[in-house]
């Protein structure tokens, strides 16, 4: 009897072993649901709406100006954050509030993107930590799932464009 | 005929069926667990690739030691480029957040490394690129830390975690916070 409970656990674990394994490849390399907090994103993504996220962008290194990235955040490498790509290396960041780390133009260093919130009165972005590396982006989003009512694929940025790619 | 068709579906079957246990099993093992990497580079002699471009180091890179990002001054690391985030470069770490280092050929003379952040160095000042050049990187590019040294077998060795006494920070995090009681 002890030898078929001992069985019964082993083919238990290897199962949870299997499926997790499983799970880590499909979020790691193909995408996942998320579901984002916070106001930095309205009016394109509000609080606790759940989304869709793809990682094959970013391992192809496809990801875009104007795309909606999960990316690592730069001070506290267990949590996200979820902003908007609105440069990438090489581009000119014009910016209408100069801040003490960087002067009025700017160009974003190689390997680092530019992230910004839709929502800016109240987003803590690339405008106050700097670009960030390009190695701490997660994932795209790219669709919306829940609420029902906003189902479909995600908007523009509502702020127009803010950079020049000269 | 029906006999030697029934073989083939039977390996067939078994064959996928193993397929799909260890190909995501063995991704996950490599990703979240361990690895193993060559080093290419001068950046971190003496400790790694002595030899020069004749022998490259072959090193085991342990992922499940920083999957908290805990990481101790004088580590060998593996982290993604900041640079370039194809790439992986392998360096020692130098400071953890809130120490002050005093920087070699940095614009600033003296950083406090932020929070979040840490500061890395090649072992071969002056032939690294490191946080001199491209400043503090944050903790979510960290990628594995290494531990040993595989290959060649003369070279079979623990990595220590030392940090050179030159390379000690300024001022430590944890001496700023007793300086303040």
């Amino acid at each position: 009897m002890l030898r078929g409970v001992l069985g019964k656990i082993f083919r238990l674990v290897g199962y949870t072993v299997q499926y997790g394994c499983i799970a880590h490849c499909a979020f790691e390399y193909v995408g996942g649901v998320v579901m984002c907090s916070g106001p930095s994103m309205e009016p394109t993504i509000q609080n606790s709406d759940i989304v869709f996220a793809e990682n094959l962008s970013r391992h192809f290194y496809g990801i875009q100006r104007g795309d909606i990235v999960i990316a690592k955040s730069p001070s506290d490498p267990k949590s996200n954050i979820c902003k908007r790509v609105i440069g990438l290396e090489g581009d000119k960041i014009l910016s209408n509030s100069p801040s003490d780390f960087f002067k009025s133009h700017s160009y974003v260093p190689t390997g680092h993107v530019w992230l910004e919130g839709d929502n800016l009165q109240n987003s803590t972005d690339s405008r106050y930590y700097g670009p960030v590396p390009y190695g701490l982006i997660r994932g795209r989003i790219f669709f919306k799932i829940w609420p029902l009512s906003d189902f479909g694929f995600l908007r523009d940025s509502p702020n127009g464009h803010r950079f020049s790619d000269d | 005929m029906a006999h030697s068709q029934g073989w083939v579906k039977r390996y067939l079957k078994a064959f996928c069926k193993g397929f799909f246990v260890a190909v995501p099993v063995a991704v996950t093992f490599l990703d979240r667990v361990a690895c193993v990497a060559r080093v290419e580079g001068a950046s971190m002699q003496p400790s790694l690739n002595p030899g020069g471009s004749q022998s490259s180091d072959v090193v085991l890179l342990n992922h499940w030691k920083v999957r908290n990002f805990e990481v101790q001054r004088g580590d060998i690391v593996s982290l993604v480029s900041p640079k370039n985030p194809e790439q992986k470069i392998i360096k020692r770490v130098i400071a953890l957040e809130g120490d002050i280092v005093k920087t070699i050929g940095h614009k600033n003379r003296y950083v406090k490394v932020p929070r979040g952040h840490i500061w890395v160095e090649g072992d071969h000042h002056g032939h690294s690129f490191d946080s001199n050049s491209f400043g503090p990187v944050s903790l979510g590019l960290l990628h594995a830390h290494a531990t040993h040294i595989l290959w060649p077998p003369e070279r079979w060795q623990k990595l220590e975690s030392v940090l050179p006494p030159e390379r000690l920070p300024v001022q430590s995090e944890e001496e700023c916070l007793l300086g303040s009681l």
